[in-house]
């Protein structure tokens, strides 16, 4: 059942938006990470503007999901498509649930919240790639 | 930063499990539920035969932990109650389910989330029930039993 690194073109040209796109989901969730954590040392809420670029990152995982349904359309996707997807839909639940979650705590500790949910978005990212590469 | 309406730690009566610093505990447990969930969803919709005791174990504790993340989240009440219990739940299991699949790994030959203390998700399965605990113990402390 083992099929070495598949060298199929339609996964080349899809790979090429698929690794950019994960690097910058972690760039930027690891800076929502230190922003939140900034936050945090300071005694200082979630603000609206932590959402927004939350929002931001949140667009990029659903530009991320589409991409990964095209290249699973296309014959190109991980082998262990239950797994794979399994992380797609849970790295897509967790800004906005805890965003909300968050927001409603208007002290430090809903910066630790966000800073949590900031850290597995990024965590996710790799477990999706690994699981990719396990194909 | 206290806003008007928020809950502040009561004088007559346990203080809700979901503000301050519970908020961080009920985040986290809310993300163990999630990848629990999920990851037990996989193995028991598709390979359940492969492995049936670590699957339905793993499912179990998914369980446990989606309740437990609600009743944390809800922090008064009956809720307060479940809590306790789905919290010692979880840190019975780590314990036990750990200390087997260590010493009978032939019991366990995929991983659950209690498997080797909980070393698949950063020995946070093995941390949070006795942090909840504590977090229980000291909300419920402020008041009436």
């Amino acid at each position: 059942m083992l099929s070495g690194p598949a060298r199929r073109p339609d996964r080349r040209i899809l790979g090429a938006v698929w690794t950019p796109l994960v690097a910058l989901v972690i760039a930027l969730a690891v800076l929502l990470g230190l922003w939140a954590a900034w936050r945090t040392v300071r005694d200082r809420p979630v603000i609206l503007r932590q959402l927004i670029f939350g929002g931001v990152i949140e667009g990029l995982l659903v530009v991320q999901a589409v991409v990964a349904g095209a290249t699973a359309a296309t014959g190109g996707g991980p082998q262990d498509t239950l797994t794979f997807w399994g992380y797609v839909l849970t790295s897509l639940l967790i800004l906005p649930i805890a965003a909300a979650w968050a927001f409603a705590e208007r002290s430090r500790w809903s910066s630790v919240v966000l800073l949590v949910a900031a850290l597995t978005v990024a965590f996710l990212q790799l477990r999706l790639v690994q699981v990719w590469g396990a194909a | 930063m206290t806003a008007p309406g928020d809950v502040v730690a009561g004088r007559d009566g346990p203080t809700s499990t979901s503000t301050g610093p519970g908020r961080v505990l009920v985040a986290v447990y809310g993300v163990l539920a999630l990848a629990a969930t999920a990851r037990s969803a996989v193995q028991v919709l598709r390979d359940l035969d492969e492995a049936p005791l670590a699957y339905l174990l793993s499912g179990l504790a998914a369980g446990v932990y989606v309740v437990a993340t609600v009743a944390l989240a809800r922090g008064s009440g009956v809720w307060r109650r479940v809590a306790w219990v789905t919290v010692t739940i979880e840190g019975v299991g780590v314990l036990v389910v750990g200390a087997l699949s260590v010493a009978r790994p032939e019991l366990f030959p995929e991983a659950t989330v209690w498997s080797g203390f909980g070393a698949g998700y950063g020995y946070v399965p093995l941390v949070l029930p006795f942090l909840g605990l504590l977090w229980l113990r000291r909300t419920g402390r402020a008041g009436h039993r």
